[in-house]
C-alpha cells in the first residue's frame, strides 16, 4: 500500500502560516531580505512575483482516450474543460497565485498522478474540472469528497466517511494513499461552499452550496480539494459552454481568495 | 347408409366441432398476444430479474428515491409487498426502484441494469453487484452518478434499515468509477432515517444481520477488513444465489470478534 508522509504536512498548521498574507497583493513587507533593503527606487529587480499563497493545482478531468461527457453537437469534455482549465489558469496567475496543471495536453494521467501533482507541494489546492451530460444547461455545481448518503448536502456533522479512519492523523503518521482526502474533507467543504457561492452568484440557476459526492480524483489528493462541474455537453451547439469560461475563472478566482482570507481564522 | 359411414360421419362432425371451438380459442389468444408486443421488455426483465416473493412478503409503503431535478433524489411511497428478509427485501425495493420509475424522467437507474447479487455481512455492510449495464448506461458526470448512488442509497437506508454501509460490485468486481467519476470502491453510509424506522415487519431479522448494533457502529470495521470477506464472499458466489445471507454464518468465518475489540 502506498502511503503519503504526513511527518512534512500536517495538515492546516503549517499550511494557514502561510496563508495569513493575502495573495492578491504584491508581497512587499516580507519581501526577501536578500533583495537590497533601502532601495526602494529600483522596481526593475522584477525577479518572478513572489507567491505566498497556495499553489494553485487544476485538474482538467478525462484526457487521452477517456473522452467524459460528450455532446450531440459535438462537444467534448476532455476538450472544454481543457479550455476552462487555461482561462482559470490566466485569471489566477494574473492575481498572483502560482497554478500548475495536471495537464496541458489530450493526455490522460492517472488518478493517482494527478494527486500525486497536487501532494508534492506542501500548500496547494486542488481543482478538477469538468461537465455534465446532464443538468440545466449554464448552471455549475462544487463537490467534495465523501460517501454521506445525503444527495443534498447534508449538514457538516453527519457526513462521516464511511470507513471512518482517524481523522487526525498525528504529524507523524502516514497516511494511506487512497484515504489521504479524508483529513481534508471539512476543509474542501468550506472551499467548495466558497467557490459554489461564488458560482451561484454568475450562473443562474446553480445550487446555493456545494454537495458532497464521492469524486474518484479527490480521493488521493491529500490537500483540500473540489470538483467544479458545469452542465453540460448537451448543448446544440458549444458556443454557450465557451461563454462560460470568463465567469467560471472569475468564480473560481474569487472563492480562492475568499478562501484563503478565511482560512488563517478557520483552521482545520 | 352403412353403419360404419353413419359413425365415422358422426366421430367426424365432433371432431370438426372441437376444432372450430379450440381454433377461437386460439385465435383469441393470437390476438392476445399481438396486443402485448409492448410488454416485450417486461418479459425480458421476467427473465432476466423474476419478481421476487417470499412466504413473508408483507405490504407496505416502501420509499422509493427516483429523481426530482437535475441533481436531487426524493422519495415516492409505493405501496409493494416487501419481504421481512433482509437481503430479499433490499432486491425487492431495488428492483422496483429500477424497474418502475413514475416517468422516464425520474429514472435514475439504467432499465437494462440487473441485480445479479446481494450480500449482508454479519456488521451490516450490504454488498450489491449489479450488472454491466449500471456502469455502461448510465450518464457520465458527478452530477447524475452522484444522482444515481443517492437513489440507491435512499431506498436501501428507508426500507432496510439494518443497513450500515454499501458497497458496490459490477459483474462481481470492485470498479473505480461508476461512469468515469464516482468513486465505487469505498462503501457509501446508509444511515436509516432516525425518527421510528419504517418498516416494523424487517424488525425481526434485523437481529441475524446485526447481532451487536452498538458494538459493531461504535467501531466500524476497516476496509481491507471488508475487502477480504468480499474476496471470500465472491469464491462462494454459488452459495449466495440461494440465500446466501442465511448460509453465510456457517459457511464463512466471520471475523466477529476483530469488529468487536
Amino acid at each position: 500500500m502506498l502511503f503519503v508522509s504526513a511527518a512534512t504536512r500536517a495538515p492546516g498548521r503549517a499550511g494557514v502560516q502561510q496563508q495569513t498574507q493575502p495573495p492578491g497583493q504584491p508581497t512587499t513587507q516580507q519581501a526577501p531580505p536578500p533583495v537590497a533593503p533601502p532601495q526602494q527606487t529600483s522596481p526593475p529587480v522584477p525577479v518572478q512575483p513572489v507567491h505566498t499563497g497556495p499553489v494553485i493545482v487544476l485538474d482538467p478531468g478525462h484526457g487521452g482516450t477517456d473522452t467524459g461527457a460528450r455532446g450531440e453537437s459535438g462537444a467534448i469534455e476532455k476538450e472544454v474543460v481543457l479550455q476552462y482549465a487555461q482561462v482559470v489558469r490566466g485569471q489566477l496567475e494574473s492575481q498572483g497565485f502560482r497554478v500548475v496543471m495536471t495537464r496541458t495536453d489530450d493526455s490522460n494521467p492517472s488518478y493517482a498522478d494527478r494527486a500525486a501533482i497536487a501532494n508534492a507541494y506542501r500548500d496547494a489546492i486542488f481543482i478538477s474540472l469538468h461537465v455534465s451530460s446532464t443538468g440545466p444547461v449554464g448552471t455549475a455545481r462544487v463537490y467534495y469528497y465523501g460517501f454521506g448518503s445525503s444527495p443534498t448536502g447534508p449538514p457538516a456533522a453527519t457526513t462521516t466517511t464511511a470507513s471512518s479512519v482517524p481523522l487526525t492523523p498525528s504529524s507523524s503518521s502516514l497516511i494511506p494513499w487512497d484515504q489521504a482526502q479524508l483529513p481534508y474533507v471539512q476543509t474542501s467543504h468550506r472551499l467548495a461552499d466558497m467557490l459554489q457561492g461564488e458560482l451561484a452568484q454568475r450562473f443562474a440557476g446553480s445550487p446555493i452550496s456545494a454537495s458532497e459526492a464521492a469524486v474518484r480524483e479527490l480521493r488521493s489528493v491529500n490537500e483540500p480539494a473540489v470538483a467544479v462541474e458545469v452542465s453540460s455537453v448537451s448543448v446544440p451547439d458549444p458556443s454557450p459552454l465557451s461563454a462560460m469560461a470568463a465567469p467560471l475563472a472569475a468564480s473560481i478566482a474569487r472563492g480562492i481568495q475568499a478562501f484563503q482570507s478565511a482560512g488563517s481564522a478557520g483552521g482545520n | 347408409m352403412p353403419r360404419n359411414l353413419k359413425i365415422v360421419l358422426g366421430i367426424l362432425g365432433v371432431a370438426v366441432l372441437i376444432g372450430l371451438i379450440s381454433l377461437r380459442d386460439l385465435h383469441e389468444r393470437v390476438r392476445r398476444l399481438s396486443e402485448n408486443q409492448n410488454a416485450e421488455e417486461q418479459a425480458r426483465r421476467e427473465v432476466l430479474a423474476p419478481p421476487i416473493s417470499t412466504p413473508t412478503d408483507v405490504n407496505v409503503q416502501a420509499k422509493i428515491f427516483w429523481a426530482a431535478g437535475p441533481d436531487k433524489v426524493a422519495p415516492v411511497i409505493v405501496e409493494l409487498p416487501l419481504s421481512a428478509d433482509a437481503v430479499q427485501r433490499s432486491r425487492q425495493v431495488l428492483e422496483e426502484l429500477i424497474s418502475s420509475p413514475p416517468t422516464p424522467e425520474q429514472r435514475t437507474l439504467p432499465a437494462d441494469a440487473t441485480i445479479l447479487g446481494f450480500y449482508i455481512l454479519r456488521d451490516g455492510t450490504a454488498i450489491a453487484d449489479f450488472s454491466d449495464a449500471l456502469v455502461t448506461e448510465t450518464p457520465s458526470g458527478i452530477s447524475s452518478e452522484a444522482t444515481t448512488i443517492a437513489s440507491i442509497t435512499g431506498t436501501l437506508e428507508n426500507n432496510v434499515p439494518s443497513l450500515k454501509r454499501l458497497k458496490i460490485l459490477i459483474h462481481g468486481q470492485e470498479v473505480d468509477t461508476l461512469a468515469g467519476h464516482v468513486d465505487l470502491t469505498g462503501f457509501f453510509d446508509l444511515n436509516p432515517p432516525a425518527p421510528q424506522p419504517v418498516a416494523t415487519p424487517a424488525h425481526g431479522d434485523a437481529a441475524p444481520a446485526a447481532p451487536a448494533p452498538a458494538a459493531v457502529t461504535s467501531t466500524p470495521p476497516r476496509s481491507a477488513e471488508i475487502l477480504r470477506q468480499l474476496r471470500e464472499l465472491t469464491l462462494t458466489a454459488s452459495v449466495g444465489r440461494l440465500g446466501f445471507h442465511s448460509s453465510c454464518q456457517s459457511h464463512v468465518p466471520m471475523k466477529g470478534a476483530s469488529f468487536a475489540s
